[in-house]
């Protein structure tokens, strides 16, 4: 949901937006045919399913640009999907998602961690053991207590604030509450009660309740060690001591990061990278379209942002058989939709919001966000076919009439008690093209059923904060319709679900639940959820809470977002990792 | 000419000060007015999802809850005095002139700023000695040539060049030189004292396309001031003297044709950043330019103090080098 702002340099190409995109492109984003070249095994979307030029070679210099600037380089401060993609390359999480391309790679696996968590019967402690003889860089080694530390810097949200708060809210709370260890300087720095080491390899976690999905949370890049006397709180993004493949040779500040081989790390100790280059630079804030030819002129080997190339090479790519031989088209991981508010009349209506399910467009607004390769895949279901236990199904015939079902529509108003339609408004962020785009797409679908609907634009940096994330707003301006987007922090449906249909997570400002959604029967899943340890039964309840939020028309679906990668021919080891949606940067290596 | 210099120095000194009032009260007091409150102002600058402490720490932090003045005052004194920040683990002293801490980055801006201002200083010297030499030669030959194929010539380029914008220009030379030809590969800004050879190399490019610009206008306006001069009486008698042709032009007509050109130089020169702005985007050289675009991207609003003040400050010092230089070019002038 949170992007880097973009500003109006349309004559530029905007530089690209970037996204959390927690899922990945999955099985269901190959459906492309093979490319032309028969030499190798690689064409379109080769890489979404397959190992591209698999190769133990080493040396090389690797590298990235990056259109945009890292939101920090420090593991603890980051909540960019294409950073904790990166971060894999210096450091080590206690868990990490399996490298390896389709739906392999949604598992979360061991990483620091010798094994998944143990948890207790009741639900509420977690306890990890961790490798031993793990190094930093310098040689030390990582103990238990240097990842407690790392959880600890996660509280003071004044030095670190732009990670997830995922710790705070989870971790049981003591009293005065733990402001993290840059005020706690107290007991060696090791002040959170919550967070126990009983020796130097093992950690348990106490919990506030119980949360089944934990595994995925000590997931984030957040868990990495950090050695409590090389910490430098804000200055630590200069220098993050490395437990990973690389190590910081240089940082100059959002220009430019070279990372060298880091000696003290091992293969056998970290399955899931690989130390293939002799250097990695990493450029950052570059034009987009500068990237997309120097990575086609073979100057640049990865674009870091992760979220696809620009039009102009994207007409280039398509109309040429090699060079789309070496692209690939994935999901994304976001889904985008607009939120049908279920409080604002008559909206809170079923039938009304129905309506609006049947009357839509979906070819308009797929076209609107870019078309079927930039824009994405029609969307029927709230969660992308890449969530786990995601199941497809298609209540309103957004698959089968896509350019919308007025005769249903307009039953459904008449159910409603408007068969002549209604007014309400449809707010949407000005500054992104394809919102608006969408939005007059939507318009203009309603109208042909008599809904009358007001545009509200407002700008992306302010959209959640003040406006549509404010339910008093959206309901005090009869607000009927805001659009948006979504990806989850973690590739089940809880992780994809909880923040944005549970009624308890209804705030008066920067909701995330912006249809006020309070369905009992989605709520019931949804601690279900967090307290089933068996990941199978867990899992079960993700199609059931994407079918209920549907029967209830709280979501209207628009694309399961696709991005076009241009996968450089120098590149050995290049695979989509599904739960990122882009090629994995632990494993890259050159030919 | 010294108190002229002192004069205008104070005056610049209270210019800046009403310039920072300005951009202060843009970009601080009219959102309050517009009844955005400064808790909504501190989301920005935290992952999403915050809890109300995240913010709250956040907004505590950038000490955005205090009133204006004070914020002002604290902004004021950083630039004058410098300032002490504290990163967590220890605090570090950021001297004057400290333009502030980014809200983004979490870093000092000055530091960042003054590792980008090579690369600008590069990029925009290299083009005005290129754009002022080439723009003036050929706006001289053109005046004395005139009506030739050259004059024709060269004017319709000249026309082109003010037409063109800069991301049009620099795209069709990257996609020419940069990416088919790589006769130079690989843009990126090498500092001079690393590699002289290196640091010209990639600047070929910016160069060619920011002078392009200007130049174009420089070739018209000398060429204007060259005819019109040329034809004044004192040129006529110069010629009667019998003057050789060359000290003609040059001694008399041109020094007198370049007034309104070193005016319009100096002011290039001082608004050069916006140039600058759009050659580092199209090149991604990473100078003030680039850094103006991140800030205004990610909203950081110290940073785009930091570097509207730095623009100001070029321009009035700009404006202060062009009135002395007057006075040297112009004898007419020279009271």
């Amino acid at each position: 949901m949170r992007r880097p702002r973009t500003i109006g340099l349309a004559a530029l190409g905007a530089a690209a937006a970037l996204a959390l995109a927690a899922c990945g492109g999955g099985s269901s984003g190959s459906g492309g045919s093979s490319s032309s070249s028969s030499s190798s095994a690689a064409g379109f979307n080769a890489a979404v399913t397959t190992v591209v030029n698999p190769s133990s070679h080493k040396g090389g210099t690797l590298t990235f640009g990056s259109s945009s600037t890292p939101d920090s380089t420090d593991p603890g401060n980051t909540y960019y999907a294409f950073m904790w993609n990166l971060t894999r390359l210096y450091t080590m999480p206690l868990m990490t998602y399996k490298s390896c391309p389709g739906k392999c790679g949604l598992q979360v696996v061991p990483d620091l961690a010798t094994g998944p968590g143990v948890v207790s019967s009741n639900g509420l402690t977690w306890t990890y053991h961790i490798q031993p003889g793990i190094k930093f860089e310098d040689g030390t080694t990582v103990t238990s207590a240097d990842v407690k530390y790392a959880v600890e810097r996660t509280f003071d949200r004044s030095v670190l604030p732009l990670g997830p708060n995922y710790f705070s809210l989870l971790l049981a709370p003591q009293k005065p509450a733990y402001p993290g260890p840059y005020t706690d300087r107290s007991k060696n720095l090791m002040g959170l009660n919550a967070v126990q080491t009983p020796n130097a390899t093992t950690i348990v976690f106490h919990l506030a309740k119980p949360f089944a999905d934990f595994n995925y949370v000590v997931a984030i890049p957040q868990t990495a060690p950090v050695p409590p006397n090389k910490d430098t709180g804000a200055n630590y993004q200069l220098h993050p001591v490395s437990t990973g493949p690389y190590k910081f040779q240089s940082y100059q500040l959002n220009k430019q990061t070279t990372l060298v081989p880091n000696t003290f790390w091992k293969a056998s100790t970290d399955p899931n990278a690989k130390q293939l280059a002799s250097k990695i630079i990493l450029n950052w804030n570059m034009n987009a379209n500068d990237i997309d030819n120097r990575l086609i002129a073979g100057d640049l080997d990865v674009d870091a942002a992760g979220t696809g190339v620009q039009a102009a090479a994207r007409a280039k790519i398509l109309s040429s058989p090699t060079l789309k031989a070496s692209s690939d088209n994935p999901i994304s991981g976001f889904l985008w939709f607009a939120y049908l508010n279920t409080k604002v009349a008559p909206l809170n209506n079923l039938a009304c919001r129905q309506a609006i399910e049947y009357a839509a467009n979906k070819t308009n607004l797929q076209t609107a966000y870019g078309g079927p390769v930039a824009g994405g895949a029609i969307a029927s279901t709230v969660a992308p076919p890449n969530v786990i236990g995601q199941k497809s199904f298609d209540l309103y015939e957004a698959t089968t009439k896509p350019n919308g079902d007025i005769a249903k529509a307009k039953a459904a108003l008449k159910t409603c008690g408007h068969p002549n339609g209604f007014t309400t408004g449809i707010t949407y962020r000005s500054d992104r093209p394809k919102e608006v785009a969408a939005a007059t797409a939507l318009q203009q679908a309603l109208s042909q059923v008599g809904i009358k609907t007001t545009l509200h634009g407002f700008p992306a940096g302010t959209y959640y904060s003040n406006f549509a994330g404010v339910p008093k707003y959206m309901d005090s301006h009869n607000i009927g319709i805001a659009f948006g987007g979504w990806a989850a922090d973690w590739p089940d449906g809880y992780g994809f679900f909880d923040f944005i249909t549970a009624g308890d997570t209804i705030s008066p400002a920067g909701n995330t639940n912006i249809e006020q959604l309070n369905d009992p029967v989605v709520n019931s899943d949804l601690n279900k959820m967090a307290s089933t340890t068996n990941a199978t039964q867990r899992n079960s309840y993700t199609a059931q809470i994407d079918m209920q939020v549907m029967k209830d028309a709280a979501i209207l679906p628009e694309v399961y977002a696709k991005s076009l990668l241009y996968r450089s021919p120098n590149l050995t080891n290049v695979y989509v990792q599904t739960y990122y949606g882009m090629y994995n940067y632990a494993v890259l290596g050159l030919k | 000419m010294i108190t002229f210099i002192v004069r205008r120095l104070i005056a610049t000194v209270f210019l800046l000060i009403v310039v920072s009032m300005i951009v202060y009260a843009i970009f601080f007091l009219i959102p309050r007015l517009a009844g955005q409150s400064t808790y909504q102002l501190a989301t920005q600058y935290v992952g999403r999802n915050p809890t109300r402490v995240a913010v709250l720490a956040i907004e505590q932090k950038l000490g955005l809850s205090s009133p204006l003045y004070l914020q002002y005052g604290r902004f004021l004194k950083a630039i004058v005095l410098g300032t002490h920040y504290n990163s967590g683990t220890s605090t570090t002293y950021c001297p004057p002139p400290c333009f502030g801490y980014s809200f983004k980055s979490q870093q000092p801006v000055w530091p960042q700023m003054v590792s980008d201002i090579p690369v600008t200083l590069s990029l925009g010297i290299g083009a005005a000695i290129l754009w002022l030499v080439g723009g003036v030669a050929i706006g001289v030959l053109s005046a004395l040539r005139r009506g030739t194929f050259f004059d024709r010539f060269s004017m319709g380029v000249a026309l082109l060049g003010v037409s063109l914008p800069i991301f049009f220009t620099g795209l069709i030379l990257l996609e020419l030189f940069s990416y088919k030809w790589p006769i130079f590969p690989n843009v990126q800004f090498v500092p001079l004292t690393q590699n002289p050879l290196l640091w010209a190399r990639n600047l070929v490019l910016p160069w060619i396309c920011l002078a392009f610009l200007y130049a174009a206008l420089y070739a018209r306006l000398t060429r204007a001031g060259m005819l019109e001069t040329m034809s004044e009486d004192y040129i006529r008698t110069a010629r009667a003297k019998g003057l050789r042709e060359r000290k003609v032009i040059f001694k008399h007509g041109l020094r007198a044709a370049l007034t309104p050109i070193v005016t319009i130089f100096g002011m290039d020169i001082g608004l050069l950043l916006g140039g600058a702005i759009i050659t580092e985007y199209t090149f991604s050289l990473h100078g003030l330019g680039l850094f103006t675009i991140e800030a205004v991207q990610n909203q950081d609003l110290p940073e785009i103090l930091g570097v509207t003040m730095l623009a100001a400050f070029f321009i009035v010092v700009a404006n202060l080098v062009v009135d002395i230089l007057y006075a040297v070019v112009d004898p007419r002038v020279r009271t």
